[in-house]
């Protein structure tokens, strides 16, 4: 039998539609939410959050590192015994050219570019940020297994774009 | 089974009589020429996709004399082809068609002079953003990041092409409103309806590229202040970079809704339905940029969490248009004898190309749309940020959903414009399933080399270091590479046919072999609001509801900005290409 569809039974399936992409897209949201609470990501710190000498509200003059650890570039372990890594990307690469890390420490990371956009992602990991001059990226990440990581840049930034690729070394301490 | 009357189907629309035959005919000439410099850019822009294709294959082809003659680099081949397909394909083809469809379903007079002037304005602008390009002088890509600097010719291009989209709004938005008030009371048309609602939502969408550009870029490129704050040049540009993508898709939209069922013998499900789909779009679609900036810092995560609540509910219409018309289809097949759960799809016109390109193309948005929410969600988005996945992901959205849906109406619509035949409904078809079955491919095998951890927009087949040769993504850089040569094939297919109509003679009146291929409704809005339901009197204010879209706009985007500004860093331009 072939009775075509009509109005009447359309609508009550329309409605039933309807419903179910709103229930979807809110579960999408919650699911989303749950995992920002779960922390199973390095978010970045939004609009300044954090303290460095000559960065402020996340800004700086990239014409002015002298006056921050980004001209010491690489990893510092402070007073309280936390850590922290200075990186620079600047075309073609980024500075320093291998990081080191120790294994198991959460580690606050921050970067800034010398010119133009970059890109800063760490191949394998969700760590994935851009390179902003004038703006500073912080987030904290703790490294879980020992070996060397690429560092990717993936933001084009000019016609090395495709050989600015780095590393991170994540090392056991010594004791 | 029930014994409820089958309801009488609801004729298909007529177009109202334009008996003014000059008029007429310059109507469709300068939407001819607004569809073929559409095509023109897509012609050039699609022979470059291949070589990239084949770069993520790991083949590199940019050392062979040939094209180091023709392209300074890769990237300036990348900013071509994002720049031709992406904004001046789109761009041209939906201003005409946008132009034409609506001055036709409310069978009203434009000033044409105006018309010809704004298509002439628009192709200014293209040709002078296009000196700069094919100089070097502005690979850029298709976002234009700065600071890296570009030469002011290419933004006053590109803000003269994008600024004279803004006159065809005016225009339509204009002939609608003369429209209602020589019609008080009556529902708007339909395709007029969703016609108008889509350019209502550009209008808020380009603001932010056009300020950008106008009021930051161009100074800054011409050194009349000394620098320029990058972030919120990139918060500007996505303001307008995403819903840009629902204005490429809303046209595609309306082909699926009202043209579709009519290629397929099918109906329209319910018109109340659409009119609330393109509101839910004209609302929803600008506040949500900063879905693309989540790997920015100093933007609030608040405000990157709620722009991502709100691109979930868009997700809604999308779902809405996949419920309608599938059902549309379904009532075809139907019709035609169609059986059993699935067995009906069987019964559908699959070799006729009018047909199959937008029904592709909707198969492939289904995908991309999938994979779309993979990217607007903060948690997943770092794993796939500016890797391959990007372009995978794209390329079954604008490449394949638009891009197919606009080859599919150019089959009817040139023969409509101009009186010509296409020559060949077998060469056309096979086009069409060669552009779905390649894009397929080279999806699966950008999104898995993305998922791996290779970047976008890099010439990876030539980098130094061992790094990709090291990754395990030998099968989807074959894909990638195969794909690009079924797409080189299917692209000379489509262009030969295009190219062949267009030069062929004119042999029917297009108006009577050819017609707008409106579709039969099952449930219609009515003709007078006074009798419509709740629904169609909810939607039919469109310049109300286009307020409270800029409202929103401003509400989600203005302390973001505001924030911005009020912390900007300054840094000067380079140019490292
Ligand atoms: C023959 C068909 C095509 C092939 C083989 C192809 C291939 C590619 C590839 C491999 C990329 C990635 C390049 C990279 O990230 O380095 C790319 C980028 C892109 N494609 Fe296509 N493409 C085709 C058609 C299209 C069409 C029809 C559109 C849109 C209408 C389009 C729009 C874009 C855009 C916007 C980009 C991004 C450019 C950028 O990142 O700046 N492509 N294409
Ligand atoms: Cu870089
Ligand atoms: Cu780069």
């Amino acid at each position: 039998m072939n009775q075509r569809l009509d109005h009447h039974t359309l609508e009550k399936y329309e409605n039933i539609w309807f419903g179910i992409a709103t229930v979807m897209a809110l579960f999408l949201f919650v699911t989303v939410l749950a995992s920002f609470f779960s922390g199973t990501y390095p978010s970045l710190t939004g609009e300044g959050g954090h303290h460095i000498t000559g960065v402020k509200n996340g800004r700086l003059n990239p014409k002015n590192f002298a006056a921050t650890p980004f001209a010491t570039p690489g990893l510092r372990q402070n007073a309280d015994g936390t850590y922290e890594a200075f990186v620079v990307a600047k075309a073609f690469q980024f500075e320093p050219a291998v990081l080191k890390v120790p294994v198991g420490k959460p580690i606050t990371i921050h970067v800034t570019s010398a010119d133009v956009l970059h890109g800063y992602f760490i191949e394998g990991t969700n760590i994935n940020t851009t390179a902003i001059p004038g703006q500073v990226s912080s987030f904290t990440t703790t490294f879980r297994r020992p070996g060397t990581l690429n560092v990717i840049c993936n933001e084009y930034c000019g016609t090395g774009h495709h050989n600015m690729i780095n590393g991170v070394k994540v090392e056991v301490q010594e004791p | 089974m029930t014994t409820s009357p089958i309801l009488s189907p609801h004729a298909a629309r007529e177009t109202p009589v334009i008996s003014d035959a000059a008029y007429l005919a310059s109507l469709k000439k300068v939407t001819q020429y607004y569809i073929v410099t559409a095509f023109l850019a897509l012609f050039i822009g699609v022979l470059i996709g291949p070589l990239q294709a084949l770069n993520y294959g790991g083949i590199n082809v940019y050392d062979m004399p040939i094209i180091k003659g023709l392209l300074k680099s890769y990237y300036q081949g990348l900013s071509l082809h994002g720049v031709l397909n992406a904004l001046v394909f789109t761009q041209f083809f939906i201003s005409g068609f946008l132009l034409y469809l609506p001055a036709r379903d409310l069978g009203m007079r434009i000033n044409m002079k105006f018309a010809w002037f704004t298509y002439i304005l628009m192709t200014v602008g293209l040709l002078t953003a296009a000196v700069p390009l094919l100089m070097n002088d502005a690979t850029l890509l298709y976002t234009f990041y700065p600071p890296m600097e570009g030469s002011p010719v290419f933004y006053i291009g590109a803000a003269v092409m994008v600024g004279s989209s803004l006159l065809v709004v005016g225009q339509v938005v204009q002939m609608w409103m003369r429209w209602k008030r020589a019609n008080p009371g009556r529902v708007t048309p339909l395709v007029a309806f969703m016609s108008v609602a889509t350019w209502m939502m550009w209008a808020v969408a380009s603001l932010g590229l056009v300020i950008e550009v106008v009021f930051l870029l161009i100074p800054w490129s011409l050194g009349w202040v000394a620098g320029v704050d990058p972030l919120i040049s990139k918060t500007l540009f996505w303001w307008t970079g995403h819903a840009i993508v629902y204005f490429w898709v809303l046209p595609a939209y309306i082909a699926w809704y009202a043209f579709l069922p009519n290629h397929a013998g099918g109906r329209i499900v319910s018109e109340p339905l659409v009119r609330l789909t393109f509101v839910m779009f004209l609302l929803n679609s600008t506040p949500v940029g900063l879905h693309h900036q989540y790997a920015d810092p100093n933007i609030s995560a608040t405000w990157k969490t709620m722009h991502m609540f709100l691109t979930f509910l868009i997700a809604i219409p999308s779902l809405l248009t996949a419920f309608s018309v599938a059902a549309s289809l379904e009532d075809a097949a139907r019709a035609r004898g169609g059986r059993g759960l699935f067995g009906w799809m069987l019964k559908l016109p699959w070799g006729k190309p009018t047909f199959s390109a937008p029904v592709l193309a909707m198969v492939s948005f289904i995908l991309g749309g999938a994979g779309g929410i993979v990217n607007a969600s903060s948690t997943f988005a770092p794993v796939i940020h500016n890797t391959a996945w990007i372009p995978g992901h794209f390329h079954i959205t604008v490449g394949t959903a638009t891009t197919l849906t606009f080859m599919g109406i150019s089959l009817w619509l040139i023969p409509h414009l101009t009186g010509k035949r296409m020559p060949s409904v077998r060469l056309a078809s096979a086009a069409v399933w060669t552009w779905f079955i390649g894009m397929m491919v080279f999806a699966l095998g950008m999104h898995w080399e993305g998922l791996v951890g290779v970047p976008r927009r890099a010439l990876i087949s030539a980098t130094a270091q061992s790094v990709y040769r090291d990754m395990p993504i030998q099968i989807p850089q074959m894909l990638t590479a195969i794909s690009g040569v079924i797409l080189l094939v299917s692209a000379v297919m489509y262009f030969y046919v295009l190219f062949r109509m267009l030069l062929s003679k004119r042999v029917d009146d297009g108006e009577v072999s050819s017609p707008i291929p409106y579709s039969e409704v099952i449930s219609p809005a009515g003709q007078n609001l006074a009798g419509a339901s709740a629904l169609v009197r909810f939607t039919e204010p469109l310049l109300a509801l286009w307020g409270v879209a800029l409202l929103l706009v401003l509400l989600m985007y203005g302390p973001v900005i505001a924030r911005l500004f009020a912390n900007a860093e300054l840094v000067p331009g380079w140019r490292l290409y």
